[in-house]
This record gives C-alpha cells, structure tokens and sequence, in this order.
C-alpha cells in the first residue's frame, strides 16, 4: 500500500510537467508545425531555477511567500487526490472540503502576491482571477458533493474507488468538472496561455512581476495543479476495473495523456471566448453540478 | 429502458436551463427544436409496451411539429424583423440561469408531493414536465423580446405535453389531435401578430408596448 | 328528439361553413349581411334545440360527446341573443365605418368570416361534454377572436392584441394542465379512453375521484379560465382589448366572451365540491376571486379618462359579482346565473350606445364627449339608461340580480364580504355617475344635433335590451324562473327551489 502511495506521488512530481508539453505538442500537430519539446516546461523550471529573483523595493514578504505556499498548496492537494485506483497520501473523511480549500489558498496567496506589486495592471489580473474562481468554486463544490452523495462517503479516496461513470449524473459532473478544469488551469477558451496581449491576461497577468525560482515554483505549482484535477477527472472517469498495479498505472497514466492531448484538441478547435462571456460558461457548469447534485438528492 | 428515458428527461432539463442561459434567437430557437424532438422519442419509448398506432400518431404529430414546423415559423420571424440577440432582458441570463435552479428544485419538491402517479413509473417525469413549464412561464415574464415570448409559449405547451403523455394515457385521440393543432395555430397567430407588431413598430420589444396603459 | 339534434348540429355547423364563405364573398356589405343572416338562422335553430332541452330534458349529440343541458341551454341563449343584437349592430357601425374609409374590403370580409368563426367556437364550448373539446373550443375562441381586436391595424390595437394572444393563451396553458390533472385524478375509476373526461361520467363518480389532484386542478383552472373570464389579478388584458377593439366585438368580448370562460369554471365547481367532501373550498377561491376582482374593478374605475375603458373595468366588476354569487352558493348561484343574463344585454347595449358615441364624437375619452343626450337622444338615451342599469339603479334586473347576490351574502353570514361588495359597488356608483352626468348633460362644445342619420333599426337595437333590463327587473317570467333554477341546481347539485321561492316582487 505504501509503495502505491509512494508511486502515485513520485509519478505526479515528475510528470506533471509533461501534461503542458502533450498540449502544446497536440496544438503544433493541429496546426502542422513541428512545436516545441516535449519537455519544453522542465527546461523552462530548470531555468528559472538557476537564476537569481529581482524584487522590488516596495514588495513585501507576501511577495515573496506567494509562490511558495502556492506550491506548497499544489503538492498537499496532490497528497489528497488519489490516482491509478489506490488510496491517497492523506485520506480521512471530508478531505474533498479539504482539497477545495487548498486550491482555494494557493489561490488566494497568488493573488495577495499580485496586489503586493501595488502594480495596476497585476491587480485587474487579480480581480479577474477572483471573479472567474467565485464561479468556479460553485461548480467544483457542487460536483463533488455529488460524487460523494451518489457514493455515500466524503472521502475523496472512497469516493473515487467507488464512483463509476455509468450514471447521468456523474456524467454531467464530469462535463462541470472539465470546465473547471479548463478554467483552473488557464486553457482556452477561458485564457490563452501562449498571448502576452495584457488586455486579455488572466493568471499570466498576475505573476509578471516574478523571476527567477519564484517563477520556477509558480510555473510547477501550476503544472501540479494541472495533474492533480485532472487525476480527480480521470479517476471519476476511470474505474478501478483491475487488481494489477501496473496495468491500472499504465492505464492512469495513458488517460492523463488523453486528457492533455483532449485538452490540445479544444484549444486548436476554438477560440478563446470573450471576458464578457466567460462567467456564462462558468455559470454554466455550476448549474450543471448543482442539477447533478439536485438529482442524487431528490 | 427506464434509464434511457431518465436521460432523455435529464436532456429535455438541461435544454431548459439552457433556454434561460442563452442570448442568441437562432440558438434558442434550435434548442426548442430538439426539446420537440425529444418530446417525439420521449412519446414512444414511455410506451413501448403498448405501442398504438395512435400513439405513434402522437408522437409522429409532436416530433414534426415541435422539431420542425415551429422553429421553421419562428425562424422565418427572425429573418423578417430582421433580430438576432435578445437585448438587455428584464431579468439577466445568469441571474435566469440562477432562477432556473430555484425552479428545479421547486419542481422536484412539487413532484415529489402531487400525487400523479405517473403511468410509466419514472419519478423524473413529473418535475421534468413541471420544470419545462415553468421554464416557458419564465421566459414570458423576463424577456422583453415578442419572440422570445412565443418561444416561452411553446416550451409551456412542450411541458404539458409531457405531462399529458406520461400521466394520462387514455385521453381520446379526437382530444389530442384538437390540441395539438390549436398549439399550432396559436404559434402561427402568435406569428402573425410579431409580424404586425413589426411593422406598425419597427421593432418587437415588447416592453416598449406601453401606449396602453391604465 | 331527431329535429332537436339536426337542429343543434345545423347550429353548431352552419357558422362554421358560412365563416369560409364570408371571407371567400367579393364585397364587405355583402359579406356582413350573409353573416348577419346566419347568425339569425342559428338563432332559430338553435332556440329549437333549447325549447327541446327544457321540454324533454337534456339533448345528446356524436355518442354523447356534445350534449345540451340546462346549464348550457340557458348560456347558449343568452349567446344566441348577444350574437343576434351585435351583428345587427356590427352591420350598422361598420356600415358607416366603410362610408367614412376607415375599414376597407378586405377588413370586412375578414370580420365576418372571424365572427361567425367565433360563434361557432363558443358555441363548440357550450355544447362540449368532454372536458378537453370545451379547453380546444375555448382556446379557439381565443385565437380566432385575437384578430376581431385588431381588424382595423393601429399601433394600438396591435398592442392590445399582443396582449391578448400571450396572457390567454398561458392562461389557456394553465387550464389545459388542470384538465389533464382532472384526467389524472380519474385514474382510480378505471375508465376507458372515451369517457375519462367526460363531464357526465366525472359527475356521476366525482366522489371516486383523487382529492388532492382535484383541488391542484382546480387551482389550475381557475387560473386559467379565470385569466379568459377577466377575473382580477389576471385581468390586465381585458381593458386594452375591450378598448381597442372595434366597439361589437367590444360588445361581444363584454357581454359573452367572459362568461363563456365562466360558464367552464361553473362545470367544474360541482366536481371539485363532491370529490372534496362538500366543504366549499372550491366556493371559498370563488368568493376570494371574486371580491379582488370587484375591488380592483372598483379602485381603477376611480380615474378613468377612456369611455370603453371605463366599461371594460365595469365588466371585470361583474365578472367579479357573477363569480362571487357562485361562491355564495344556494340562491347565490341562481343570482349569479341571472345576473349571466342580466349584464350580457346591459353591457351590449353600454357597447353599442358608445361605439355609436365615438363615431360621431370621433373620440372615446370622457372629457371631450359632452351633452351626449342632446347630440344623440336614441344612443345617449341608451348609453344613459344602460350605465345606470350597470350601476344597479332600482328598477332595472342588474339590481335584483346583485340585490340577491347580496342577500345571499348576509344570509351565509358573511358580513365583511357583504361591507365590501357594497363597498365596491357604491364607489362604482358615484364615479358612473361623475362620468355619466357631464358626458349626457353637460352643453356640447359641437353645436347642432344630427338626428336626422338615424334609422329605426338603431332605436329597436337600443329599446329592445332596454325593455327586457326592466322588464326583467319588474317581473321574472315562471318560465325564466324554472329555466335558471334547473339551471343552478346543476352547479349547486342540490335544489334551490325553497330559497328562490320568496323572490320576485
């Protein structure tokens, strides 16, 4: 049991990363280019690493605790999030409130960095950051308080062992959670990860004024943060049909990558929407956790 | 059998909070279409044990008629008033959307309590029905626009339509057929009045209807 | 037995064909007086069938799917009259409306084609057995009548119509889904498809019938219906179109329209009381609807500038009174039933009198039609005497009929719905009379009379409503008695013979 703990994690550390280089790779297919590396995102981390932070005088330590405790934020949620169809690191009856709230810290230590710039510009990233993670907050909450309804338990551990994709309403969960998810991680059509146009900068925006291995831990947090909601996606899609270890890996891992690659697909097929639209999409997927969650309740 | 039907009924809901969360005209108008032609299939498959030919008339009737006959008059509306976004509606379409759960859950309460039996045993059909009509309701009261309106008039006739077929299954099919071209008619009515709205007005926002008043 | 049916299939369907031919005739006169003609002969076939009804009991059509009984004798001659008086008067107003161009051709032939398409509609409802036919007759009414209001295009009258078609047609949604929950609370006597909504088996074993599902029904339905008859909240229609619309189908929406759509409610009062045990909660919305309804009416009639609107707000009053006499129950119901009558040939009459009045003022607001009587003695006359019988002055049979109602109010003990009927009905009273007195009275900016355009048939359709108002009030015909009383037991389900007994001066 202790090695599969140990594996899920070490294989989240160290993959993580990839899920970014998959995308890119899927959109450069797409769109007939060669594209970058696939392991663009580890050059890019080991290169920030390596170089030293430029702060500003009027920055205080919020700035500088604002990549940290996001990735420290990133890697406790891993702990909590199982994958590959074996228990997680932290498992104890509602851990899920647990995980929303640590995606939730990170979050807000993100944004208290940004506004410690006291720079304009960062803060509209803030503002903006806050106002599409009040919908999607909803959205995620609501999920999985119906996963956990439908499974009769409140850990995320049990839960997703438990869960299987056949009913509707784990359905419609799952098409909420992949807007979350799409959102969360500033994909199309909700951010453009590869524009530096300001005006339409969402995450981006708000941690410009970070260099050096600071950047390097928002960039993994970020990565991280990718890997663990799309385990939770891939978990509640993916039931745990096989008692091999390496085999329900192998599959775990093949379905991230099919994640990445899905993922890759949508950005190549749409643009991104406009800010006036976004908070529709995200009402949108909230409204489809709270029908899911209304029909496992009635 | 009973869970394609309760993912039908699941479909026809969500088509619902998707008419309260939606601005463009042509967008709503096609997915009133395929809540018609939901309705057809629901009509046979609640039925698949006694399949009648009046029932497959019912449905045949409903499936061209809310699939086809009245997004095409609402369409050819759209082109004559020469409209395409419901501007600025009394109530928001995230604050509908928002409304739009409210009255999920009102209709779930209110299913649970009626005593309708439903005849083909699915608990989902009733709130499904109730939810749709109150989806109509609402789109009536919120929004300004005249066609919008007639929209909310189809979708209220499309959930007593599913009450109809899942309640009462042994209305005469003389009683049927009268409603369902009334339905009709009232659409084509409703047409004719937006068109005569348009062109004494110049437009068809209903709250600038306001010479009458008292 | 036979000619009775022929007769009230020749009454159903003659409208019906003639409507096609109307709007398929080359002139609007001619097409108005063809129309007019067949209003007259379903007239006569159809006082056959109700001289049946009342001779040898109710008479049954298409295997008991249409039948005439008392209950629906009684309204299908108070419709016969109100057709006859206003396509007499339909051809005498838009006579002078094609003199003067403001309707053409087209508009004419359409007009009587929809009006005889109306007729037969509502005659559909009256006739109808089953429950889901009367919902498809009265939805009918609805679409067909929808282009009566708006036959002369105008800003206006498109408006009014707008509003016409959407709060009747959700109201007629609202009526639809109580049908089918009426159906749905059959479900526990097994009937089969071609009885479970007819009216006829539902009241013989309204007792089997699902409580619960009966009241939600009923709810439903008075929504609905109520929303066609004009009943307070759901009203807000009813002043526009009666305002917009040309002054007969003004005259028809006010004297039958409303109640047709009562007349549906009145069929589904005794089902909901015998499947409820009797308690009168049906009786008690009745009661509730009907004192909001006359209280709005009341409230808005205190400021009115518009002649029609005034009138339009007057018959929500009385739709109100009729409503509250059925809640009352006992002679209540039998009032409310005369009172059907009673307020269908006085609100005509107020119709005609000020269609006529705006012709010639050009106007319908109050403050510029002045020395009516002096103008027009035969229209103002009307318009004078048919306002004061609306108002419920003493001689007139609007006074009895509401005098009862009343009555029937202290007799229950209900003595803050007795304060506030009177309440309604004096407020009513003194600002009728603010408006009447200068509009009749007062010197006429405009100078000299125009008697001389007048022909005999305008003072027959004024007279003839008159005499019968105070005929009526004066003394009520055995035969008129009976009729009503056999009429009222079929809502009341038990027999109010001892109660009317001491009635009749």
């Amino acid at each position: 049991m202790q090695a599969a703990v140990f594996t899920n994690l070490a294989l989240g550390l160290v993959l993580a990363p990839l899920l970014s280089g998959i995308i890119n790779r899927t959109k450069a297919a797409v769109a007939g280019r060669k594209g970058q590396p696939l392991l663009q995102a580890y050059f890019d981390i080991y290169k920030n690493l390596r170089k030293g932070a430029v702060y500003s005088t009027t920055a205080s330590w919020l700035f500088r605790a604002g990549p940290v405790v996001g990735l420290a934020a990133a890697v406790a949620a891993l702990c909590i999030v199982p994958a590959s169809g074996s228990a997680a690191a932290l498992a104890f009856a509602g851990d899920l409130v647990l995980f929303a709230y640590v995606l939730g810290l990170a979050r807000f230590f993100t944004v208290l960095a940004a506004l410690d710039t006291g720079s304009s510009f960062e803060g509209m990233g803030a503002s903006r950051e806050v106002f599409f993670a009040a919908l999607a907050e909803p959205a995620l909450l609501a999920g999985l308080a119906t996963v956990a309804r439908k499974t009769g338990t409140l850990s995320l551990t049990e839960m997703i062992s438990t869960a299987s994709a056949n009913s509707p309403e784990l359905v419609l969960v799952l098409a909420a959670l992949g807007i979350v998810f799409l959102c969360e991680n500033c994909r199309i059509p909700f951010d453009d990860p590869t524009t530096h146009l300001e005006l339409t900068m969402i995450h981006e925006v708000m941690v410009l004024d970070h260099s050096g291995p600071d950047f390097a831990f928002i960039q993994y947090g970020a990565a991280l943060k990718a890997w663990v909601l799309g385990s939770l996606i891939v978990g509640i899609l993916l039931p745990a049909f096989s008692s091999s270890r390496p085999l329900m890996l192998a599959c775990f891992v093949g379905a991230m990558f099919l994640l990445a690659v899905t993922v890759g697909l949508i950005e190549s097929g749409m643009a991104r929407l406009r800010l006036l639209r976004v908070p529709q999409l995200l009402a949108a997927a909230s409204a489809l956790s709270v029908f899911a969650f209304m029909l496992v309740v009635r | 059998m009973i869970e394609f039907i309760e993912i039908l009924l699941m479909l026809l809901i969500l088509f619902d909070l998707a008419l309260l969360g939606v601005s463009r005209l042509k967008t709503c108008i096609t997915i009133s279409s395929l809540q018609g032609m939901l309705l057809g299939i629901f009509t046979v498959l609640a039925h698949t044990q006694g399949l009648t030919l009046r029932i497959a008339l019912i449905a045949a009737a409903a499936f061209v008629l809310k699939g086809f006959l009245f997004p095409r008059l609402l369409g050819r509306s759209i082109r004559e008033a020469s409209v395409s976004l419901e501007l600025e509606p009394y109530i928001g379409y995230i604050p509908s959307v928002i409304a739009g759960l409210a009255l999920l859950g009102a209709s779930l309460w209110l299913g649970a309590k009626l005593p309708l039996s439903s005849a083909i045993g699915i608990p989902l059909v009733v709130p499904a029905a109730l939810m749709t009509f109150f989806t109509g309701l609402f789109l009536i009261i919120a929004r300004k626009n005249a066609l919008t309106q007639c929209l909310g008039y189809i979708i209220v006739e499309n959930g007593i339509y599913i009450i109809g077929v899942a309640s009462v299954v042994e209305i005469p099919m003389l009683v049927e057929l009268g409603i369902l071209l009334d339905a009709s008619v009232a659409v084509l009515v409703m047409g004719v009045a937006i068109y005569h709205i348009n062109r004494e007005f110049d437009h068809i926002e209903t709250d600038r209807l306001d010479t009458l008043k008292g | 037995m036979y000619s009775a049916e022929t007769a009230l299939w020749c009454a159903l369907l003659a409208p019906f064909c003639i409507g096609f031919v109307c709007t398929a005739l080359p002139g609007a006169r001619i097409a108005l007086r063809v129309m007019c003609g067949c209003m007259f002969a379903t007239a006569l076939a159809g006082c056959i069938a109700i001289q049946a009804v009342y001779k040898t009991g109710p008479v049954r059509l298409a295997s008991g799917w249409l039948f005439l009984d008392p209950l629906s004798a009684f309204h299908y001659g108070v419709l016969l009259l109100v057709f006859c008086l206003s396509s007499v008067y339909a051809l005498l107003y838009f006579g002078q409306e094609l003199r003067t161009g403001r309707m053409d051709r087209r508009q004419g032939r359409l007009f009587s084609g929809l009006w005889c398409f109306a007729c037969a509609a509502m005659t559909l409802v009256l006739l109808s057995n089953n429950l889901g036919i009367m919902w498809v007759g009265i939805e009918a009414t609805t679409l067909v009548t929808a282009f009566l209001i708006c036959i002369q295009v105008s800003r206006q009258s498109v408006e009014a119509t707008w509003k016409y078609i959407i709060i009747c047609s959700v109201g007629m949604a609202f009526a639809f889904t109580g049908t089918l929950l009426i159906g749905a609370s059959a479900k526990g006597l097994q009937l089969g498809s071609h009885d479970v909504l007819l009216w006829t088996v539902l009241r013989d074993s309204a007792c089997g019938l699902e409580p619960r599902l009966i009241q939600a029904a009923f709810i439903f339905l008075l929504v609905g219906y109520g929303t066609k008859a004009g009943l307070a909240p759901m009203h807000s229609w009813l002043p526009d179109a009666h305002t917009q619309a040309p002054s007969p189908v003004s005259a028809l929406f006010s004297g039958f329209l409303l109640s047709t759509a009562m007349y549906c409610i009145m069929r589904y009062i005794p089902l909901v009381e015998a499947a409820t045990g009797t308690t009168g909660w049906s009786r008690r919305l009745m009661i509730g609807f009907g004192m909001f309804s006359i209280l709005i009416a009341a409230v808005f009639i205190v400021s009115q500038k518009n002649l029609k609107r005034f009138l339009a707000y007057s018959s929500i009053e009385h739709i109100g009174i009729i409503a509250l006499g059925l809640g009352l129950g006992g002679v209540g119901v039998f009032a409310a039933l005369f009172h059907t009558l009673n307020h269908a040939v006085c609100k005509t009459l107020a119709f005609f009198a000020a269609g006529r009045l705006g012709q010639l003022f050009g106007t319908y607001e109050l403050r510029e039609i002045k020395g009516a009587l002096h103008r027009s003695p035969v229209w103002g006359g009307g318009l004078f005497a048919a306002i004061l019988a609306l108002i419920g002055v003493a001689p007139f049979s609007l006074f009895m009929s509401e005098f009862l109602i009343l009555k029937a109010a202290m007799d229950s003990s209900l003595f803050l719905v007795s304060a506030l009927l009177l309440a309604g009905l004096g407020t009513v009273f003194i600002c009728a009379l603010g408006y009447l007195l200068p509009l009749c009275w007062q010197q006429s900016p405009h100078g000299n009379p125009d008697r001389g355009v007048f022909i005999t048939a305008e003072a027959f359709l004024v007279y003839i409503p008159l005499i019968t108002l105070l005929a009526l009030g004066l003394w009520m015909p055995e035969s008129l008695q009976s009729i009503l009383r056999e009429a009222a037991h079929i809502i009341s389900g038990t027999t109010t013979a001892s109660a009317i007994a001491g009635i009749g001066p």
